[in-house]
């Protein structure tokens, strides 16, 4: 028979278990109700904020086109070094990998250990590194998860970096980016806000190591990617306008760059806006060596200053944002006024003695031995300074100011770019004395920007509108629609049409025969007036400009050209700008298809396209060369034509030389090049044919009294009988 | 006659005793062992020939349910808990259920064999029991430790094991012993509290030098307990509480709890926490935002967030707060209710022992249940400070997992014999 327990065992197992089942489970049921039911919202607050990420996506910035399509501006995928440092165990896993980072990201490794001792989640290390360093760090983190067991410590972040394609190309209006992304100058400054986007968030679920929980608990607010913009800005023109312009600064001597606007001239979209010469928009806060050279020479606490002013310069947009005196390209838009007002007709007469007066102040004509008489149009080829005192004259202080008012000089263009400058009229309610007025009608004095001026050359241009400039056409969103389309602006007409015929008359006659002769292209009706003028505060520094449309009688295209204080032989803008033009005007104007209409003068030196005579007999293709108004010369003794120059397919003059090789020895003959500069056309081409070479020319080749400036093949280069040398010409003694 | 044991506990321990059975038998001609033991021989056998195993269908059914059903609820548990820091820190999902499911396996192997020794023989390896706990609580604070902490002693690196696992049984074990070999002379001082006082005092230095101060809490308790039981003068329980309080106040005050106190910092404060200490309350804070984010209903099975490298090592002493966050308060009460029944049912099973030793020993074990139970859950309420206490059936770990169930093993064992005797 089994013994009981005692009794006092009894009661104590009781208690015992009283206590254990009663007091002890029952302090934990309060313990959980309590957590669970009335903290449990609470609780469930907190534990939801460290589960949800709340990562923010930046959104892609817009893409810059040019006209047709061509990226100008492109934001591309780069990645950001984040790390985790709480996941860090020990110091030595913290110098693994802050040298490893340092060594690829190109970083001081103390500055990153400092970094991996922070218990934090998310330490930004660098931003932007290109797709090579990506690949690297993630080798690297394979590696010290493998070889050191270090994991969860780096990680790569989504993040983008804006590109220029062209680099330099565009760089004054484009502008650039800062490290936030947000735009610094230019449109990128003027359409940040478009550009932008909107940055958007992942609200997601998230395990301790930051990587997604396998629950539904996602909220995306998606990134809206900024818009994009299409420009007027034609990438070719621009960059045509750009090569000429930087050959034009180093020609010239060019001392305080140049600005060159090419726009329509109906509409006011601008092709081409050029500060020459510009920066790489990829590296925009690298100077160029020898200024950076001229900075670090400096005394240090000067350097800060003297970058800064040198970067800023550099960045500026001379086309809006300097003012200048227009000189005599303004001459047109006083000569439009006369006519308007019909204070003078093209039958009025001056006579120019060189110099006259005014209120006894002595003003000379730019050609001192004076012009003579002359009448309203030879007054303008002439740019004839007497002769537009007294235009001015008669319009009047009073007129001139409503004039200059209405062309407006007075306002801001409103082109769609950061930074356009004000006027600088004599006096700000548009007060003018007698000698400011005499002044004024040929440019002096008053100080407008180039858009201004360009501007005001297309309502001479364009029947007498004057239009506002712009820069952007299109806003299109990420999806391709449409956000906004810029619709031409013509502000008021200011001009009546016939006035503005008139004047595209005078200015094409000007071109072919007048003071722009050294802007003329042959083949195109170019219109357009040259002009020189002193600068504002420095004397005897020279501003030589050129302002010309095309063609003259229904105009596409208008372009300004100035070049600020030229060194080199001459300071006009006869002879520095309007070489520029007509080269860049050559290349443009068939580039834009504009229907050629040669003279027959031109039509004698137009180009041919050289036929193939290869196996003919030397005898068919001498005759069928003939015919074709070729000098044809047969080198060797073969039968048949097995090589000919200039080849199949390329240009050679009317009346050139084409060369027949019919045996291999006589291939090797060459010729030197002769020294081809200092003649005249007919002279050039004689000396050519007897060295049976061929020559095209360009420049203004077609009135009298030009002479060749340069040749393309050097003198004394040996080259292949036929090989057609480039021969530019110009035109001398145009002072203005 | 050799005896070959297929569910051999300790292989030794059995050897030596199978080999002195089968001379006895040998000499006595099949008759039972003779006891030596004074307990033993004072009471009155059945008379059912005593076998070196007892045998039968005398097993409680009911506690063994409850063990199974626990140990099941405890590993799905477990293994919701820790396959997202199975998967991130090892990349294997099932790299701590696969090694649970093998703890699993040999534990209630163990249990049943355990279940089928007469535990009676503890009585005579008490002494040995008690001797293995202080070399293996001195052996780990020979063995050198990265973090200062001196608590498992490895074989290999298969198998680690806690010194003061045994410890704790190491005591139960003494006192049950003590306290039915002594039990009129409970009353005593000399017997009474004298010898629990040392046996208690040696353990809780060794387990202060490891240190492991939870465990140094769990014992006490134990001690009190089993102390309580057997039957000393409640004044002494009253002095003990006493003597504890003064000791940890001495303690604290000449900053030998660095340890703990560290791991003290913010205790109870883990939700209102500084840049300072948001590192050392870390685990426990987010332990209540899953045991919060439970609410009445829980998350569903498996659906817990927290888990997922909030808290850290979820699959161990923090897994019913996983618990708490998946199956909510309802889940939480009914596996309470069950870890209840279990202590119960343990405890009632024990008083219907026929001796002294086995209610003793019973309670001790079953109490040694309840106690981390709750106090692991006082734990992870942010009652006790974060000093590691497991959660029996649920926490993932080989060693405290075979030794709980071996310990339900000696509960059946008693189950059994008092079945068996009464029948």
């Amino acid at each position: 028979m089994a013994q009981g327990p005692t009794q006092r065992l009894r009661v104590r197992t009781s208690l015992l278990l009283a206590f254990i089942l009663i007091i002890g489970f029952g302090a934990v049921l309060c313990r959980l109700s309590y957590l669970q039911l009335f903290m449990g919202e609470e609780l469930q607050q907190k534990a939801i904020a460290q589960q949800l990420t709340d990562t923010k996506v930046n959104a892609k910035r817009g893409t810059i086109y040019d006209a047709n399509g061509e990226v100008l501006a492109q934001s591309a995928s780069v990645w950001q070094v984040v790390m985790a440092p709480v996941n860090f165990d020990n110091d030595e896993e913290r110098t693994i990998v802050s040298k490893g980072l340092a060594e690829i990201l190109d970083l001081d490794q103390q500055s990153i250990f400092e970094k991996t001792k922070k218990k934090s989640y998310y330490v930004v290390v660098k931003r932007q590194i290109d797709s090579e360093q990506r690949k690297k760090i993630i080798e690297f983190t394979e590696k010290i998860d493998k070889e050191n067991d270090i994991e969860g410590v780096i990680s790569l972040l989504d993040d983008y970096k804006r590109f220029y394609p062209h680099n330099e190309l565009a760089s004054n209006i484009l502008g650039f980016t800062g490290s936030d992304d947000q735009g610094l100058a230019g449109i990128e400054y003027q359409y940040d806000d478009y550009l932008t986007g909107k940055a958007g968030r992942i609200v997601s679920a998230q395990t301790a190591n930051g990587t997604d929980m396998p629950f539904q608990y996602q909220d995306n607010i998606d990134s809206q990617d900024g818009n994009s913009l299409k420009l007027t800005i034609d990438a070719r023109i621009q960059g045509i306008c750009e090569k000429y312009m930087a050959q034009g600064i180093i020609d010239n001597d060019v001392k305080n760059k140049g600005v060159c606007i090419a726009m329509n001239p109906k509409t006011g979209a601008i092709y081409a806006m050029v500060t020459a010469n510009g920066f790489n928009l990829n590296e925009p806060f690298t100077l160029p060596k020898e200024k950076q050279a001229e900075i670090d020479k400096l005394p240090k606490e000067q350097q800060d200053k003297a970058f800064n002013e040198a970067v800023s310069a550099m960045w500026r947009n001379k086309a809006i944002s300097d003012i200048y005196y227009p000189g005599s390209v303004f001459k047109m838009v006083t000569a439009s006024m006369a006519l308007e007002e019909g204070t003078k007709n093209l039958n009025s007469t001056f006579y120019c003695s060189g110099s006259t007066t005014v209120y006894g102040i002595p003003i000379s004509c730019h050609q001192r031995s004076g012009h003579g008489a002359e009448n309203f149009k030879q007054a303008i080829w002439n740019s004839c300074n007497p002769a537009f005192i007294d235009i001015g004259q008669s319009v009047g202080a009073e007129k001139f100011w409503e004039y200059y008012q209405a062309f407006g000089f007075s306002e801001k263009t409103g082109i769609d770019l950061p930074g356009e400058a004000d006027d600088m009229f004599f006096n700000e309610d548009g007060s003018m004395g007698p000698v400011d007025l005499a002044v004024a009608s040929f440019g002096q004095n008053f100080g407008i920007t180039p858009i201004q001026m360009i501007t005001a050359m297309c309502t001479v241009a364009n029947g007498g509108n004057l239009v506002q400039p712009y820069i952007v056409q299109q806003i299109v969103d990420s999806n391709g629609n449409v956000v906004k389309n810029t619709e031409p602006k013509i502000k008021r007409q200011v001009i009546s049409d016939w006035v503005s015929e008139t004047m595209c008359d005078i200015l094409e006659d000007n071109a072919i025969s007048g003071c722009a002769k050294n802007g003329y292209v042959a083949g195109y009706r170019i219109a357009g007036k040259t002009g020189t003028t002193e600068k504002i505060v420095q004397k005897g520094k020279y501003i030589a400009s050129f302002g010309g449309f095309a063609p003259a009688d229904d105009a596409q295209i208008a372009m300004l050209i100035l070049f600020d204080t030229p060194e080199g032989d001459s300071y006009y803008g006869s002879q520095v700008s309007a070489p520029v033009f007509a080269n860049i005007m050559s290349e443009v104007l068939p580039y834009l298809d504009m229907e050629t209409q040669y003279t027959e003068e031109e039509l004698a030196k137009i180009d041919i396209t050289a036929d193939s005579f290869f196996g003919m007999t030397a005898e068919q293709a001498k005759s069928k060369a003939e015919q074709a108004g070729l000098n044809a010369v047969i080198k060797g003794d073969g039968e048949k034509v097995i090589a000919q120059i200039p080849q199949t397919g390329s240009k050679i003059p009317t009346g050139g030389t084409i060369v027949f090789y019919t045996d291999s020895e006589s291939e090797s003959d060459t010729v030197e090049v002769p020294d081809l500069v200092g003649y005249g056309p007919d002279e050039v081409n004689e000396i050519a044919l007897s060295y049976d070479l061929n020559v095209s020319v360009t420049g203004s080749f077609t009135a009298d009294g030009c002479i060749s400036d340069s040749q393309s093949i050097e003198a004394g280069t040996a080259v292949k009988p036929g090989t057609v040398i480039t021969v530019s010409f110009i035109t001398t003694g145009t002072n203005d | 006659m050799e005896t070959v044991n297929p569910l051999i506990f300790k292989a030794d321990i059995n050897r030596i005793f199978d080999e002195k059975v089968a001379m006895a038998n040998a000499a006595t001609g099949r008759s039972r062992p003779v006891q030596k033991q004074t307990a033993k021989t004072s009471r009155t056998r059945p008379v059912k020939k005593r076998k070196l195993f007892s045998k039968g269908m005398g097993l409680d059914l009911g506690f063994l349910i409850l063990v199974l059903v626990l140990l099941t609820i405890g590993t799905v548990m477990m293994f919701s808990a820790s396959y997202p820091v199975a998967l991130y820190e090892i990349g294997d999902s099932y790299y701590y259920l696969k090694r649970q499911m093998i703890f699993i396996l040999i534990g209630v192997g163990i249990m049943l064999g355990v279940s089928y020794i007469d535990y009676h023989k503890l009585h005579k390896f008490c002494s040995i029991i008690m001797g293995i706990s202080y070399i293996s609580l001195v052996v780990v604070l020979l063995i050198p430790s990265k973090t200062n902490v001196h608590r498992w002693i490895g074989f290999g690196d298969v198998f680690t094991i806690q010194a003061s696992e045994i410890a704790k049984f190491a005591v139960i074990v003494f006192l049950a012993h003590w306290g039915s070999k002594y039990f009129n002379k409970m009353q005593t001082f000399k017997y009474g509290v004298l010898p629990g006082c040392i046996v208690f005092g040696t353990t809780a230095i060794l387990l202060f030098l490891e240190p492991h101060y939870s465990c140094i809490v769990i014992v006490a308790l134990l001690t009190i307990v089993m102390l309580y039981l057997s039957g000393i003068k409640l004044k002494w329980l009253v002095g003990a509480f006493i003597a504890l309080a003064i000791v940890a106040v001495i303690a604290a005050s000449t900053g030998m709890l660095t340890y703990a106190m560290s791991r003290m910092d913010g205790w109870g404060q883990a939700l209102s926490y500084t840049e300072e200490n948001k590192w050392d309350t870390y685990q426990t804070r987010n332990s209540l935002y899953a045991i919060g984010s439970g609410g009445l209903w829980g998350l569903g099975l498996g659906q817990s967030r927290q888990k997922y490298l909030f808290l850290p090592e979820p699959q161990n002493d923090f897994i019913f707060a996983i618990v708490c966050e998946e199956l909510g308060l309802i889940g939480a009460v009914i596996i309470l209710l069950i870890f209840a029944l279990l202590v119960w049912r343990g405890i009632t099973l024990s008083l219907r022992a026929t001796d002294t030793f086995g209610k003793l020993l019973g309670m001790g074990l079953t109490s040694q249940i309840g106690l981390q139970v709750i106090m692991n859950i006082f734990v992870i309420t942010d009652w006790l400070p974060n000093t590691g206490i497991s959660l029996p059936f649920f926490s993932y770990g080989g060693s405290s997992l075979i030794m709980i169930l071996a310990q339900m093993g000696i509960i059946l064992s008693i189950s059994r014999t008092a079945n068996i005797e009464k029948a």
